[in-house]
């Protein structure tokens, strides 16, 4: 079975976004973590979040998340997530992701109020 | 493989392999939809139903490539009760609910969120041995709860 995603980093100012194509699971971790780093090693200091839309989201991929996220707060760096579903924006509240990550409705509202 | 036992009820038989979990979950969102169950309440039986077939292939069947899940889907009173049944001998510690602060400050692993999910985003929940063998976890979705 294909488990992968397809992560471009894409500058936008002074932010950083990292588009993620394909559903986040726990086979997501290594993408993640190497889009991640890449990102860490070009300096970024804003890093949003984007996802496809109706993407799949499971407890393994909330695992992966969380595992970005500490590496953020850990660099100093500021975080947000976009394109999840209402379903998953109820999710991510419950497990207290949106405690760490603001979650925005738009690609525009993220960058205006991260840059 | 699918069984369409009677219009109220369904049958579903997943190989022991992460990711099939999905065809568990497409095909309680066909069932709900139509049952006619609102678009909220079917998203939060989709990650139930995924939730606790990922359980039953991890922790109830070990990971066993020659292990079997099976869901059944019944609906009844404006409920779907549904029944995700593995080869395991249950959970004998419950782990605590996830502290996302701790986690992320690496003084905890970052485990527990499939059953939280499952306790929050269902109206009932019970985990019980089976008499004949294996484990089962029934849940219910109430269709007319707001999500």
């Amino acid at each position: 079975m294909l488990h992968r995603n397809e992560i471009k980093l894409e500058q936008h100012g002074s932010v950083t976004m990292l588009s993620i194509q394909g559903d986040i699971t726990g086979f997501s971790e290594p993408f993640l973590n190497e889009a991640y780093k890449n990102a860490d090693t070009q300096g970024a200091s804003n890093i949003l979040l984007k996802t496809e839309k109706d993407i799949y989201i499971n407890s393994g991929g909330i695992a992966v998340l969380i595992q970005i996220l500490a590496q953020t707060k850990q660099n100093n760096q500021l975080i947000g997530i976009t394109g999840i579903s209402d379903h998953f924006k109820k999710i991510f509240g419950m497990v207290g992701i949106t405690k760490f990550a603001k979650i925005y409705d738009t690609v525009d509202e993220a960058l205006a109020e991260m840059a | 493989m699918i069984t369409n036992l009677n219009p109220h009820a369904v049958e579903v038989t997943l190989c022991n392999q992460l990711g099939y979990e999905r065809i568990a979950m497409e095909c309680s969102a066909s069932f709900a939809k139509i049952l006619g169950c609102p678009a909220d309440r079917i998203e939060d039986l989709k990650t139930v139903v995924a939730e606790a077939a990922l359980n039953a292939m991890e922790h109830g069947n070990k990971g066993r490539a020659n292990a079997k899940v099976t869901i059944l889907m019944d609906f009844k009173d404006d409920t779907i009760k549904v029944d995700v049944i593995d080869e395991g001998n249950g959970i004998r510690k419950f782990p605590p609910k996830p502290d996302i602060a701790k986690i992320i400050d690496n003084m905890e692993p970052p485990i527990g969120f499939g059953l939280f999910l499952i306790q929050q985003l269902a109206d009932q929940v019970e985990f019980n041995q089976r008499t004949d063998g294996g484990h089962v976890v029934r849940m219910a979705i109430n269709i007319g709860r707001l999500g």
